[in-house]
């Protein structure tokens, strides 16, 4: 009797002591460079409200979070922190390869109420039939950050540029009257960021929205490929790394650079002595009336199936990604772009922004969010992607006849790659 | 097993059970892996799936190409540099000879990352020395990082660059072994100094010569990390994707397992059988 009594008062502090655990407690997350930092700066607003949950943010790398997980995931989950931080695209390698080393986030309280606060396209890729892995974090709307200066003194008005063949007429202005100057460079020799940003716009992709069919040599794809060599013919788009886009940016070498809205961030911190020279457009389309709307990039928070603290740390996850005050903060601090469609009322957003001549920057970037089509990376995303790239450099040095064959070529291996038929 | 042979194998232990576990059963492993779909969950037994898709690949075919052509080209280009230098540095009137040899050998001590970033910065092409040489003698740039042969180059280039000084440390070594009064006869016969070398020092360096070739294929067949840091990956498109790369690449990135050891184990026989070659190739004349 005694020893059952015992039991019994066990088993009540044990259960006593679990909830206070839910209260109180020690995270720990994995993240990479500005999305760290940005992180970081909830932590301020996150802690009034939750004064006993400590939050620790460590700022891996971005390389070194994918291969620490991989990792961890192979060995059981050993030795996962509670919430990492997965970029959208290599997300479903993930949950493909290790479905139980992150916890159902619907079990947690993330209810269809808050899934339909996200855009469908951020949320394709972290969801698997009725399991959602992941919450979305940032997005990419693509926009073309500008030098206002170059712009004005070959007399384009950004305004009138609708298609990219307004784009290319643009640049041979803008380089006859800025000696040395590119229109805009293109990571040609390590990434396929023109493409896929052109295409998604097209509403095209290397495989359909389910996932099931190889869509990469749609006429939409084709068409975008044929413009990224007509640019690169052009000499609109010259070849450059991330780096060296940088390097270009700040030595005055480049008029325009087209990415995500997290290059914001980039820009800003990279050129700071550029201040009030450089201001944003939307993207160019095919044709005029097109979308000018497209993704690039962006991330989402997991949580860890054998953490201990999975209900602390929703609480934080609900915080910082499910919040306009966490979604903002982020967004001031690191320019990381919210998927939070309610973020974009917020009264930072219609601010004039001093860095970027006084023009309201998020305003126009985050406009373009509802328009933007679902892109599906799947489980084979790095294999296609190394295809493309190689079909990509032998198509510009002529080893196609036309942006059809190429592709064709293209969805013939991703299919021998990945077993997944090519769509019709 | 006779009692001698039991306290053998007793003090022989701690080695051997480090060998079978991080030795012997990944090797094990690793092959039976290669017959696993490692893209499903859970992984099912499929003989065709890697070794199959290994035979039509074509990302594996151009891997293999590339791997080739660096070992057909960097390999004598380098061996013949460093045999050149070995002499050079071998040679009585060099002063300060101690100096040469460090400074030779001095790119093996370089960490990779930062001798690849200070390659990608030289041969930048907007702003990179080679590039500012090339325009100043009047040629057209190069687009190094972008165009696949010329990042091919650039990697022969900087692996040569960093391996030819190793080779020749080891060749010297042999030279030196080269005992004098070979020559003194040759000269006393009046044996010009080119035929010496033709027919005195490449014989007697033989063997040396063919040790720094395998050391040189084996390296080469596992080449990444100037193709890694260099040229961004592979770059331009899989241009100058080597073997190394893609394993890593399938393994790491794709995280296809049973394919990046069906990778492994063709990589592991072609390194076998390109050695056996070679020291059939240079075996002693009976």
């Amino acid at each position: 009797m005694r020893f059952k009594l015992i039991g019994a008062t066990a088993a009540v502090a044990l259960l006593a002591s679990g909830s206070a655990f839910a209260q109180s407690a020690n995270l720990t997350i994995w993240s990479w460079n500005v999305a760290a930092s940005a992180l970081k700066s909830t932590l301020e607003g996150f802690n009034k409200l939750h004064p006993d949950i400590k939050v620790t943010v460590e700022d891996l790398g971005n390389q070194q979070v994918f291969d620490k997980m991989l990792a961890a995931c192979a060995a059981g989950g050993e030795g996962l922190p509670d919430i990492v931080t997965v970029e959208n695209f290599e997300a479903e390698i993930f949950w493909n390869r290790f479905p139980d080393c992150f916890a159902n986030l619907k079990d947690l309280g993330y209810t269809a109420e808050i899934q339909g606060k996200f855009p469908d396209f951020k949320r394709t890729e972290l969801e698997v039939g009725d399991v959602a892995y992941a919450m979305p974090w940032d997005s990419g709307p693509v926009a073309v950050f500008y030098r206002r200066d170059f712009y004005e003194k070959a007399g384009v008005d950004p305004a009138s540029i609708k298609t990219w063949d307004d784009f290319i007429a643009a640049g041979k202005k803008i380089s006859a009257a800025n000696p040395g100057v590119v229109m805009a460079q293109a990571d040609f020799n390590g990434d396929s960021e023109w493409f896929r940003m052109i295409s998604n716009e097209q509403d095209c992709g290397y495989f359909s929205t389910d996932g099931q069919n190889i869509t990469i040599n749609q006429p939409a794809c084709v068409a975008t490929l044929e413009k990224v060599k007509e640019m690169k013919d052009a000499g609109t788009l010259t070849a450059a790394i991330w780096d060296e886009k940088i390097q270009a940016n700040t030595a005055g070498k480049a008029a325009s650079q087209m990415y995500g809205g997290w290059y914001e961030g980039t820009v800003r911190s990279g050129s700071p002595d550029l201040s009030g020279k450089w201001g944003v457009y939307m993207m160019p389309s095919l044709t005029p009336d097109g979308p000018h709307a497209a993704n690039l990039g962006g991330s989402s928070l997991a949580i860890a199936a054998n953490s201990a603290n999975k209900e602390a740390a929703w609480t934080y996850v609900d915080y910082a990604l499910g919040t306009n005050e966490g979604q903002v903060a982020m967004l001031k601090s690191f320019g990381l772009v919210p998927s939070l469609l309610s973020a974009v009322q917020d009264p930072f957003v219609n601010e004039a922004q001093p860095y970027w001549g006084g023009q309201k920057v998020w305003a126009d970037i985050l406009s373009t969010l509802p328009k933007i089509k679902p892109s599906r990376g799947t489980q084979f995303q790095t294999d296609a992607d190394a295809i493309y790239k190689a079909t990509q450099t032998k198509y510009f040095a002529g080893g196609y006849p036309d942006a059809k064959t190429a592709l064709d070529d293209a969805a013939k291996q991703i299919e021998t790659a990945t077993g997944l038929p090519i769509a019709e | 097993m006779p009692i001698r042979n039991r306290s053998a194998y007793f003090f022989l232990a701690p080695y051997l059970l480090v060998f079978a576990t991080f030795w012997l059963w990944p090797i094990i492993s690793s092959f039976l892996i290669s017959f696993q779909n490692t893209r499903v969950n859970p992984w099912k037994f499929s003989a065709s799936v890697n070794w199959g898709r290994l035979i039509g690949d074509p990302a594996f075919y151009n891997a293999l190409y590339n791997t080739l052509i660096i070992l057909v080209i960097q390999v004598p280009v380098m061996i013949a540099l460093a045999t050149l230098m070995a002499v050079l540095l071998n040679s009585p009137l060099l002063k300060a000879r101690p100096l040469y040899r460090f400074a030779f050998f001095a790119p093996v001590v370089v960490g990779e990352v930062a001798y690849a970033a200070v390659f990608r910065l030289m041969f930048s092409i907007d702003f990179g020395i080679v590039n500012k040489l090339i325009t100043s003698v009047g040629l057209s740039p190069v687009s190094w990082f972008d165009n696949a042969n010329a990042a091919m180059a650039l990697v022969i280039i900087a692996v040569t660059w960093r391996w030819a000084g190793y080779n020749a440390i080891i060749l010297l070594a042999g030279l030196q072994s080269i005992p004098d009064d070979v020559y003194e006869a040759a000269t006393l016969d009046k044996v010009s100094k080119t035929k010496q070398f033709i027919h005195i020092t490449l014989p007697l360096l033989k063997p040396i010569i063919l040790f720094c070739v395998i050391l040189s294929v084996i390296g080469t067949m596992q080449l990444f990390a100037e193709p890694f840091l260099i040229t961004n990956r592979g770059g331009p498109g899989g241009g100058t994707e080597t073997l190394g790369l893609l394993l890593y690449r399938q393994g790491f990135l794709s995280l296809n397992f049973g394919y990046a050891s069906a990778i492994a184990y063709t990589m592991a026989i072609l390194a076998i059988t390109i050695s056996l070659l070679n020291l059939w190739v240079g075996r002693e004349q009976k």
